[in-house]
């Protein structure tokens, strides 16, 4: 609080903002009467908590690796549809992922075969063509482990279970143990092929540092434990999930997505970003790339349609909680709260936001992680070279950033559409953040995200109480984004370069 | 074993460009060793050479018996070596202590010597609390030495720790330096000749990417023309600043 008293006395530009912003939310609440004017408030903050979610992990990345995650607002589409699944009906994310754990096992042995295979003797010319070779033998393998594997019929229990509502009929495995075991055995002979391609064969003027053998080994074996416990408890996990009580599936499926999300970012961190770190522009295109196809492939498990995650009982008994102390007793849908009807779930979300915001905020200000993340964000050679593993720390951010952004997908789920689309308006919205608190700071994405949510809200009102176009509540956020640039072309909190 | 650090004819590659083409250095332990040149010559790249953080494509690093060439650069420096880099790279948006927190690797490091950088660099003491960026230059320079003593190495590289200071401070760094000396093993890189040769006992010329002469101090004071040859730019008085 007292850095902020006097960081605002050292930047007149801010206080300008923050005070002219004050004005305007005064201005508000006595033209708008205060039931309006805290629910506008209110809307504002849960919209500006998603926007939090998703662009607190852009702007760790890019403070610490330079990496513009176009990918981010995948992660929180996939959050969506993850949470969705998971609550609604498991057993397509029971059904692939040990698919998934054993061809990540597979690409795994890269590491762990390098040092061999880097000492081939391969021509020049055998260079060039081994790759595709190879390739096509490891796509070859894979179409063959999933011969006859209905993933499209799998992936659509989940709405089939949304449109009967007896989810436990649509909870049973394609296949049985006898039948599927061979598939991930076959994905991780799949997996070690393509792992040939990224031990690149021949090449022996690659750095191999030493100590990355036995790290390799220790992953495989850890991922082929995984796919093994995955593969036995694949038929009667769904059932177990499904018979839950919702609230406890709810908070499930809250802690599985995140943890899915942060596996997600871990591989596409260390298989996509990581051998690009000398080539920054590949990796900002390899995640625009990656945002398309896993749109793409969202479009083709559960088609362009748009779904909605059913409210856990908590938030859904009908009527109206008297205080936030009886809605703990009732799980009301709706709460009074300063003298408004505003949906309980919706507070759930700013909990949760807020939640999130001050858990991230004692682990960047006090933690050891948090001190080598500032630390990593103005100087990574340096914090490399005083013994830190900096590759480490940096897959950590991108597995908090991906995490925290699936995490507000499935948050969002309850009341916004789960369509493949729904990310791209948020990383849109997540990047005005981003460049209004200034790029790389982390307290700068808290503050946007803030100034957007209310800006949101508020240009909801006007239009909808002017009976203006809805077009008037997007424009405002862009307006508050060319306004602040105006002032202060690093952001409110970013650093002059 | 005498020698502490012997790199061996290294090669070092920066995008295209081969900036090291055949360094070749033996720092003996417990003494103070300086690497010499002109600026560009390559010796801020042969420091972080050494530490991996620009690995060479050719030739061996050997630290403490080890070959550490292609080791990543954290495994390198968890050895033992401790890096003040060039342009007092202290994290600004640490605080003082966070800057000293962060390099221990292990827990109770920075308890176990802060008494002994305390000595060293009394005004760090008054600054414990500051955030980075309100240090001076000096002060943060002295930081960026403080840094390097946290953990336990046994060799430190320092690079122009002289570099913009005023003449009273580079006396102070001078001494500083001087009392490291006695517990540790430094190889410097300094471009104000006076103060590398009077800490120095053996030097290294760094040219165009060679190391292409060696010997110990005394012998180099006395040999002008060489000084001259190879080093006319960097004898300037202490404190001056090209």
């Amino acid at each position: 609080m007292i850095k902020l008293a006097t960081y605002l006395t050292k930047n007149r530009a801010a206080l300008f903002v923050v005070g002219l912003l004050l004005v305007v939310f005064l201005a508000g609440y006595f033209l708008m009467g205060q039931a309006s004017f805290v629910r506008t408030t209110l809307s504002g903050l849960t919209i500006g908590s998603l926007y939090f979610m998703v662009a607190a992990g852009l702007t760790l990345i890019f403070g610490m690796m330079d990496v513009l995650n176009f990918a981010q607002g995948t992660m929180f589409m996939l959050g969506a549809y993850l949470g969705w699944q998971f609550y609604t009906n498991p057993t397509f994310l029971f059904g692939i992922a040990p698919l998934v754990s054993a061809a990540a096992c597979g690409l795994t042995t890269a590491a762990v075969i390098r040092p061999i295979v880097m000492h081939w003797k391969v021509s020049e010319q055998w260079q060039k063509r081994l790759p595709y070779i190879l390739y096509a033998a490891a796509a070859l393998i894979g179409v063959l482990a999933l011969l006859g594997f209905d993933v499209l019929a799998l992936s659509k229990t989940a709405m089939v279970a949304t449109t009967t509502a007896d989810p436990l009929a649509e909870a049973k495995p394609q296949e049985l143990l006898s039948t599927f075991w061979w598939r991930p055995v076959l994905l991780i002979l799949a997996g070690m092929v393509a792992a040939v391609v990224y031990a690149r064969p021949g090449d022996f003027t690659q750095t191999v540092h030493r100590g990355d053998e036995k790290r390799g080994w220790i992953i495989a074996v850890i991922l082929l434990a995984l796919t093994v416990i995955l593969t036995l408890v694949r038929e009667a996990a769904p059932v177990t999930v499904l018979l839950m009580d919702g609230n406890w599936r709810f908070f499930l499926a809250l802690i599985a997505t995140t943890l899915i999300g942060a596996g997600l970012g871990a591989v596409v961190e260390i298989s996509l970003l990581r051998p690009l770190y000398i080539r920054p522009l590949y990796q900002v295109l390899v995640t625009l790339g990656l945002a398309y196809v896993l749109r793409e492939l969202a479009m083709l498990l559960w088609n362009p349609v748009a779904y909605q995650m059913v409210r856990p009982p908590m938030f859904a008994q009908p009527g109206e909680a008297d205080t936030l102390w009886a809605w703990f007793a009732t799980g009301n849908s709706t709460v009074n709260i300063f003298g408004v009807t505003f949906p309980s779930y919706r507070l759930f979300i700013i909990f949760l936001g807020v939640l999130m915001l001050v858990i991230l905020s004692l682990t960047i200000g006090y933690s050891r992680l948090g001190m080598i993340i500032r630390a990593g964000v103005q100087d990574r050679e340096m914090v490399e070279a005083l013994g830190i593993n900096v590759r480490r720390v940096f897959t950590i951010v991108f597995m908090i950033g991906a995490g925290l952004a699936a995490l507000g997908g499935i948050g969002a789920a309850p009341f916004i559409p789960v369509e493949p689309g729904m990310g791209d308006v948020f990383l849109l919205q997540a990047f005005i953040v981003v460049v209004i608190g200034g790029m790389g700071s982390f307290s700068g994405a808290a503050i946007g995200a803030l100034l957007i949510g209310l800006a949101r809200a508020f240009g909801d009102y006007l239009a909808l109480s002017f009976n203006l176009t809805p077009a008037i509540a997007e424009a405002s956020t862009v307006i508050i984004m060319a306004f602040v640039l105006l002032v202060r072309p690093a952001g409110l909190f970013g650093r002059k370069e | 074993m005498e020698n502490i650090l012997e790199v061996e004819d290294i090669h070092t590659f920066i995008g295209q460009f081969h900036i090291l083409e055949g360094v070749s250095i033996t720092v003996q332990r417990d003494s103070i060793t300086v690497l010499l040149g002109r600026n560009g010559a390559g010796k801020t790249t042969t420091l972080k050479s050494i530490l991996g953080l620009t690995p060479p494509r050719q030739g061996k690093v050997i630290f403490d018996g080890q070959e550490i060439n292609g080791r990543h650069s954290y495994d390198i420096a968890n050895l033992g070596i401790g890096y003040v880099p060039e342009h007092r790279a202290i994290f600004r948006n640490l605080s003082v202590a966070e800057n000293l927190r962060i390099a221990e690797r292990k827990k109770g490091d920075l308890e176990r010597k802060s008494e002994f950088i305390f000595q060293l660099f009394p005004d760090l003491k008054r600054l414990f609390k500051l955030p980075g960026n309100h240090l001076s230059g000096g002060q943060q320079q002295m930081l960026a030495v403080a840094r390097a003593l946290v953990a336990d190495n046994k060799l430190l590289l320092i690079d122009e720790p002289s570099e913009g200071l005023a003449p009273v401070l580079i006396e102070q760094m001078m001494e500083a330096i001087r009392q490291l000396s006695a517990t540790t093993t430094i190889l410097l890189v300094e471009q104000n000749f006076i103060m590398a040769s009077q800490l120095a006992k053996n030097y290294y010329i760094i040219d165009d990417g060679k190391t292409i002469h060696s010997g110990s101090m005394t012998g180099l004071l006395q040999d002008e023309t060489l000084i001259h040859r190879y080093l006319g730019t960097a004898v300037i008085a202490p404190g001056e600043k090209k």
